[in-house]
């Protein structure tokens, strides 16, 4: 099979993951008992209102009319309505969701650039006190919920040493409307992003190290390793170009799946630092029967999720030539 | 380990000379792939740290309070040994928030409750979760893993495709959404890890099986006319056992990780005290600040433990693939 | 004219019970544009000897004494940088083992030669520097555009071949070829080593041939050395080993490959495995498992002593060489020690 095909077969699969996990999501909040539209439709100043807002979202119909209306929606990028928020759930959730990437992107970056550079030195000396150590210091933080963590960085740096804030996300007051650059290049921002972030950093820290540090012990007993010396190369370029090279490749791919995890995985860092994000959200929403926002929250991070691991499979394809699409 | 019961039941050929000396063989087979380990172990610190570890987490689960056995009107106390000097609800101290002393060793939480005891009683949530979480997740995971890789065509392609599905699941979001939706118990925080966790070990033996089933002794298995389930089950199964017991150690961390984020956020089985729960109660008290003995116990053995599996994790790993042996 | 002098060169390995001696009291001299063939079973030294000539050792390895002079340079008192820059792949280059391990998998061999040429030529363009690669690419009989293939694209005879290109990129003055065709079928391995010695008579460079069958290097090497627990225990040109071995061991590894044995046809295999080479003691290293050996050889290490013309062999009997030869060939000579290895080694376990 060629290159060509096989992307198209990985879209296809694609669409039918997404389209399973729409229609899991449908069955699941159609599980709850009780009256559905109560929880679908927020109150209008009048029950005629409310009525032509249930009948627009189909609600009084057959529940399989009302999965294809509902895949309609999706399709329009429309959620419905939040009874909490008043307003439609798209509005809201779009603003939240960038919150959460840009924590999660932060922590992310500095849990792949710390966490390969320390398994790449925890590879390179093998089998000194210095790996041991290492290898220990990282069960422990993958040892750890996200919650533990945070509560602990929480402790030191906001109870004790008064540095940081507790929570939050900074300054703009809750203003969604804001517009990028005010929202977040600002000092007050980054003050609120660092707790949270390194809070993600040190919990996501582990894989790459450790996958890191195996690949290279891995490489390193390769032939090729040593050709290189032998060519004279300087150690950096055999250690980064070659050696680290030929181990970062199941990284990329690690990396790509744990983006769209650490999407779906928000969820206690935000509660832990009330930052506003979809997770956060998700939680409050679901406790407060708000279901379009839960249903919305829940789309975006199993999205992430699918379309990361697609992107990884996809990554791989290209940065190893030795791939043979099965 | 439970290591090597499940398929002897499976084993229904007649008692014949034969048999039992080929069920010999093959528990002797066992026999030194646990010897095995053991030898491993010996050199293995860590691995050794880590049963310590859930050995004592174990003993204080089993001894934390008595524990009753009723039928109907009659009940039997089969452990009367109690750890915890005090129910997990019950207020023993009209102080509310009183930092450790002798007689709460840590502290009373904001109602006036005895940390030291949830601390104790909250080890046993964290023994049924992981345990019934993480065996119920590789049973299915080893199965859908076993018969998919076996069957192969559209058998595999079916179930397969059901696991893509699943890892394109948020584990988090959709325990929190399963939970709320049909109700905090801890029948319903045991499924929804259940219903996510079983997908890696699916994968895993499913590429396992795929190899075994080229060797000669699955053809000359079929060669002789057994069963396609005896040779699942009985031929197949216990070659790949030992990653399957790896794949348990470690789904036994995340299970307690999840039950403990899921009781953080208030989530949890209600009614049963668990280290995750202690946080989240300390978290909606407002106590974090002040109330560090009612915290920390708690979040130190959620890592504690969770750790002791890794651990042993890693030195069962090397069992599955020796090449690990030689990198510390 | 002498390329290479090694002279009493003692390299050994750290380790956890004591040093491993795998190198000890090496001499070697090697004309330029020769070849040298080290023949020896793993683990006898002949891949340490050759490695420390461009010091590619592991960390735990250690020159204890003795030098190694590369054309007037001496090496083993380089730095690490020298070494890199005058020695490696300019000077001396490296044929190994398994060619498809020997490439980066993730860069295509064209980009590797290309990588290795400008390193150490800055004036050359990429350029020039790719041209030359697909010159040499055809003169071993590789399409030329094959250069912009990834190595796994390669068949195993045809990655030796580009092996050889990268190895030949800079014509370097000593190739290092360890096992250059194990790896390889039967049919392919003589192919490949008559390329070898085609591009090696071109461009005039010496090369040291490491292998353990002594029938490969018998028609490629103009002298032979012999090694045996870390020693050379015998050296002198090809003909001389083949026709007149005086080291037992030499004579055992001669029955082993019957090719080049006289007309007994019987394979006759040397009893017993390779000695410790961690605290070894005195005497010499073959003895436990030599047909021959008396009193003395457990007692007193053989000296390197010559025999006319460049024949240096370690043994003490070696003047009775004629005798010795004769035995040799008998399979009952070497059974014998058989049952007496056992021996030792059943009394070992008590």
């Amino acid at each position: 099979m060629g290159l060509r095909e096989y992307v198209i077969r990985r879209v296809f699969q694609l669409i039918l993951t997404l389209w399973t996990l729409v229609t899991l999501l449908f069955i699941l909040f159609r599980m709850v008992p009780g009256d559905p539209t109560s929880r679908f439709v927020m109150d209008y100043p009048s029950d005629a209102e409310r009525q032509a807002r249930i009948e627009e979202l189909g609600l009084n119909e057959p529940l399989y009319i009302q999965y294809i209306e509902y895949m309609g929606q999706l399709l329009q990028g429309e959620f419905g309505d939040s009874a909490h928020y008043r307003q439609p759930v798209s509005e809201i959730i779009f603003p939240l969701f960038l919150n959460t990437i840009v924590l999660m992107f932060t922590a992310l970056i500095i849990a792949y650039t710390v966490g390969i550079l320390f398994g790449a030195a925890m590879g390179w000396f093998r089998g000194s006190r210095f790996e041991r150590v290492g290898i220990i210091a990282t069960l422990v933080a993958r040892a750890s919920p996200e919650f533990w963590i945070g509560i602990i960085l929480v402790w030191i740096f906001v109870f004790q040493l008064g540095l940081f804030p507790r929570s939050g996300i900074g300054g703009y007051g809750g203003e969604l409307t804001m517009n990028f650059v005010d929202r977040y290049i600002n000092f007050d921002f980054l003050r609120h992003l660092i707790l949270p972030a390194l809070t993600g950093a040190i919990v996501y820290l582990a894989t790459p190290a450790l996958l890191m540090r195996n690949t290279m012990l891995e490489v390193l007993k390769a032939d090729f390793v040593e050709i290189k010396q032998a060519e004279g190369l300087p150690e950096r370029t055999v250690l980064y170009k070659h050696a680290a090279r030929n181990s970062i490749l199941p990284l990329v791919t690690v990396a790509a799946i744990a983006t769209g995890a650490a999407m779906g995985g928000s969820v206690i860092i935000e509660t832990v630092f009330n930052w506003p994000g979809v997770g956060r959200e998700m939680v409050a929403s679901v406790s407060r029967n708000d279901y379009p926002v839960a249903m919305a929250a829940f789309l975006l991070m199993g999205t992430s999720v699918i379309v990361m691991n697609f992107v990884a499979d996809i990554l791989y394809l290209y940065l190893d030539p030795r791939v043979k699409y099965e | 380990m439970s290591h090597d019961t499940t398929t002897e039941g499976t084993d229904t050929a007649s008692e014949g000379a034969d048999t039992i000396s080929r069920r010999r063989l093959r528990w002797e087979r066992r026999l030194a792939a646990l010897r095995n380990w053991a030898g491993i172990l010996k050199a293995d610190r860590l691995g050794q740290i880590g049963i310590a570890i859930l050995a004592f987490f174990l003993f204080v689960g089993i001894f934390a309070r008595p524990i009753t056995v009723e039928f109907g009107s009659a009940w039997f106390q089969i452990q009367p040994f109690s750890l915890a000097p005090h129910e997990s609800s019950a207020r023993v101290a009209d102080e509310s928030l009183a930092p450790p002393s002798r007689e709460h060793p840590l502290g009373t939480t904001s109602l006036g409750r005895d940390v030291y005891s949830q601390v104790i009683i909250g080890t046993r949530v964290t023994l049924i979760v992981g345990t019934i979480a993480a065996f119920m997740a590789v049973f299915i995971g080893a199965n859908v893993g076993i018969i998919s890789a076996y069957y192969g065509g559209w058998t595999e392609d079916i179930l397969m495709r059901i696991t893509d599905v699943v890892y394109g699941v948020p584990f988090l979001p959709f325990a929190i959404a399963l939970v709320f939706i049909l109700g905090a118990s801890l029948v319903n925080v045991i499924a929804a890890i259940v219903l996510i966790l079983w997908r890696g070990t699916a994968r895993v033996v499913r590429s396992q099986v795929l190899s075994h089933k080229q060797r000669p002794y699955v053809e000359s298995a079929r060669a002789i006319g057994a069963s396609d389930f005896r040779i699942m089950y009985v031929q197949i199964m216990p070659n790949v056992l030992p990653l399957i017991t790896l794949y348990a150690a470690f789904a036994v961390a995340w299970a307690v990780i999840a039950e403990a984020s899921l009781s953080f956020l208030g989530l949890g089985p209600p009614g049963m005290i668990s280290w995750g729960e202690i946080i989240y109660d300390a978290r909606s008290a407002g106590a974090l600040r002040e109330a560090w003995w009612w915290v920390f116990p708690a979040g130190v053995c959620i890592m504690l433990f969770v750790m002791s599996v890794f651990f042993i994790g890693r030195s069962l790993e090397k069992v599955v693939n020796p090449d690990l042996r030689h990198t510390q | 004219m002498t390329l290479l002098t090694i002279d009493g060169l003692q390299m050994y390995y750290r380790s956890d019970d004591g040093y491993v001696r795998a190198a000890d009291d090496i001499n070697l001299e090697l004309e330029s544009g020769q070849t040298l063939g080290l023949v020896g079973e793993s683990g006898s030294g002949k891949t340490t000897i050759a490695r420390s000539i461009i010091r590619l050792l592991p960390d735990n390895a250690e020159v204890i004494d003795g030098s190694i002079d590369f054309d007037g340079t001496e090496v083993t008192d380089l730095s690490d940088r020298e070494l890199r820059k005058q020695i490696r792949w300019r000077e001396v280059s490296m044929i190994p083992q398994n060619a498809m391990n020997g490439f980066d998998p993730v860069y295509t061999v064209g980009q590797q030669i290309v990588q290795a040429i400008r390193y150490h030529e800055k004036e050359t363009s990429k350029r020039e520097a790719r041209d030359r690669a697909r010159d040499l690419f055809d003169e071993l009989g590789i399409e030329p555009d094959r250069i912009d293939d990834y190595p796994h694209q390669f068949s195993g005879g045809m990655a030796q071949r580009a092996m050889i290109a990268l190895a030949l990129c800079l014509e370097p003055r000593l190739i290092l070829a360890d096992e250059p065709t194990t790896a390889l079928d039967v049919v392919i391995q003589d192919r490949i080593l008559q390329t070898i010695k085609r591009m090696q008579a071109e461009i005039d460079s010496a090369m040291i041939l490491i292998t353990h069958d002594i029938s490969v290097v018998s028609e490629t090497a103009d002298r032979i050395a012999v090694c045996y627990g870390g020693r050379i225990v015998e050296q002198a040109d090809s003909a001389t080993i083949i026709k007149n071995p005086r080291h037992p061991y030499t004579l055992g590894l001669r029955n082993a490959f019957p090719d080049i044995g006289d007309e007994d046809d019987d394979l006759i295999s040397i009893p017993g495995t390779p000695p410790e080479l961690v605290d070894p003691g005195e005497g010499c290293r073959f003895a436990p498992r030599c047909p021959f050996a008396e009193e003395e050889c457990w007692e007193e290490t053989p000296k390197p002593e010559e025999y006319g013309d460049g024949h240096i062999v370690r043994c003490h009997r070696a003047d009775e060489a004629d005798l010795l030869r004769e035995q040799a060939t008998e399979k009952a000579t070497w059974d014998g020690m058989r049952d007496k290895v056992r021996q030792s080694i059943s009394r070992g376990e008590d």
